[in-house]
């Protein structure tokens, strides 16, 4: 267990060292990823001063049920950039290194590295908004919905995991899966900022069946917010995070194990 | 002027060869328009209409900003790979205005796309939702000239961005940033009849609402006589204006480029 948190700070340091090499580059980039992920709220600001609600969700529930997205995001992308980008270490050979060192494979992606940007540029978003919407939402901060709100967060990380656990296992098979996560992943995340109940019933299904972002932010905030709009879902949903997060994850740990066995190298 | 066409059309050949990829481009466009047609349907909450603006014209400004940043896509970091990878040497000894193919192969780009992507993606819209038809022959007449002077306008603040490549390690960052800005000031996001009062007063002195807005009203029938003038000539004066702006870095920054090949 020492062992991985030296490797984890071993390769953070040296990744936040090639990352910050260009100090005000990396600033305005960081900055940069900030303000493009922030776009979509700002927006949403101006329209709300005319409109005040949006499925009677007002801005500052709205901010608060963005902060999750990208707080679970920020974290995320500390431990599984190699995951997002994992089709690219198939096609350049580079897994082929990761398996003669005695470490196992997983863990070694896990931990590698990190795209410190996003997570920069993310996660402070995500903490920007929280700390902006906290206290105007009407949830009394206690023992209980602060440990809510970390194990939402936690499970939120690894359904995102899971997520691309399950693509990195299909690229064994396709190597090229840019196209899947761009609709599976990307294209949903669009969509599932917002109240789900605002969507037709379809793209509700996937974000709750498939692709589970309701359960990263939606089915955690409305434990804490209790909007009127949760009485089309079942009261259960708001408990499952956890349990979506560590099935899914495990279902997908087993398919990548079992992946790996077909796994062959693309040569150099 | 054939060469430059020429570039166009082997930017839109090259796009030809990823058909997988346009496809996707069509699903993209039509999620991103589909987002915003459920937020703003939500908004509406089943209202006719909002401060005189209807649904079906917040739709309209929707599809017309997302057809026009079809058309409006270009390489932004075409000026700075040349740069960095030191072949904007190369380019430069080419008997052809550099700026000139530099506009010439976006616009094959934005052919392509508006015609591979917006179009289909249209299409598929209006099964869900309903789209304004122009106010008239005149106006769709209009709103076309005045969407090229958008383009040109849009164009202009790229390349103004890109030039500065000259003195920055990278300009990701900065045209990320102009993007974000071009995007929320500018109709991409937010209709701008909805935009805050203060905010819109600042947005009149800027060229943002010369380049998607402006299309979309003449295309609504929303400005009459004088206004349709008055805002021909404010996209003329910033086409200009951008185009010294323009022409001052593009001059500085080939001055200074001389210097470190020396």
């Amino acid at each position: 267990m020492k062992d991985i948190f030296s490797l984890f700070f071993a390769y953070a340091k040296s990744g936040l060292k090639t990352r910050f090499q260009y100090k005000l580059d990396s600033v305005v980039a960081t900055l940069a990823v900030f303000l493009r992920e922030a776009a979509g709220i700002i927006a949403m600001y101006f329209a709300l001063l005319k409109f005040d609600t949006i499925n009677n969700w007002n801005i500052n529930e709205l901010m608060f049920l963005f902060s999750l997205i990208f707080i679970t995001y920020g974290i995320f992308i500390v431990f599984f950039m190699a995951l997002r980008d994992f089709s690219d270490w198939i096609k350049h050979g580079d897994i082929d290194r990761v398996m003669l060192r005695p470490r196992g494979i997983l863990t070694q992606l896990v931990l590698c590295g990190a795209d410190w940007l996003a997570a920069l540029g993310h996660g402070t978003l995500g903490i920007v908004l929280f700390i902006l919407s906290a206290n105007n939402v009407g949830v009394e901060w206690n023992a209980e919905t602060i440990l809510y709100y970390i194990v939402s967060i936690a499970s939120g990380v690894l359904i995102q995991g899971a997520v691309f656990l399950f693509f990195s296992a299909i690229s064994i098979y396709f190597i090229e899966t840019q196209s899947l996560k761009e609709i599976m992943y990307w294209n949903l995340r669009k969509f599932a900022g917002y109240p789900i109940s605002i969507y037709n019933k379809f793209i509700q299904s996937l974000l709750i069946f498939v692709v589970p972002f309701a359960f990263v932010n939606y089915f955690p905030a409305q434990f804490l917010l209790r909007k009127p709009d949760m009485a089309a879902y079942p009261e259960w949903f708001m408990y499952i995070s956890p349990f979506v997060g560590i099935i899914l994850y495990a279902l997908a740990y087993l398919f990548w194990k079992f992946s790996m066995r077909f796994y062959k190298s693309t040569g150099n | 002027m054939n060469t430059y066409i020429q570039f166009a059309a082997i930017k839109f050949r090259n796009n030809m060869a990823y058909r997988f990829e346009y496809l996707m481009g069509i699903l993209n466009t039509v999620l991103n328009f589909l987002v915003y047609w459920c937020i703003y349907k939500a908004l509406y909450g089943g209202a006719d209409e909002i401060d005189g603006i209807t649904f079906s014209m917040v739709t309209t400004n929707f599809i017309i900003s997302l057809g026009l940043t079809n058309a409006f896509s270009k390489n932004e970091m075409f000026l700075h790979d040349k740069i960095k990878q030191g072949t904007i040497a190369n380019e430069l000894l080419k008997p052809v205005n550099f700026k000139f193919r530099m506009l010439f192969e976006d616009l094959g780009d934005g052919f392509f796309k508006v015609i591979f992507n917006f179009i289909p993606a249209v299409i598929i819209a209006l099964f869900f939702t309903h789209i304004e038809p122009p106010a008239g022959i005149l106006s769709f007449s209009l709103c076309l000239i005045s969407a090229v002077l958008g383009y040109i306008v849009l164009w202009e603040i790229s390349f103004i961005v890109q030039t500065w490549a000259f003195w920055l390690f990278s300009i990701w960052g900065i045209v990320t940033i102009k993007n974000v800005i071009i995007n929320i000031f500018s109709g991409v996001l937010l209709p701008l009849w909805f935009m805050p009062e203060p905010v819109m007063n600042i947005i009149k002195f800027t060229p943002l609402d010369s380049i998607f807005f402006t299309p979309v009203q003449l295309y609504l029938g929303e400005l009459q006589g004088y206004e349709i003038i008055f805002n021909f000539s404010k996209q003329l004066l910033w086409i200009a204006v951008l185009y010294i702006i323009g022409e001052f870095f593009w001059s500085r920054g080939i001055k200074k480029l001389v210097v470190q090949g020396g």
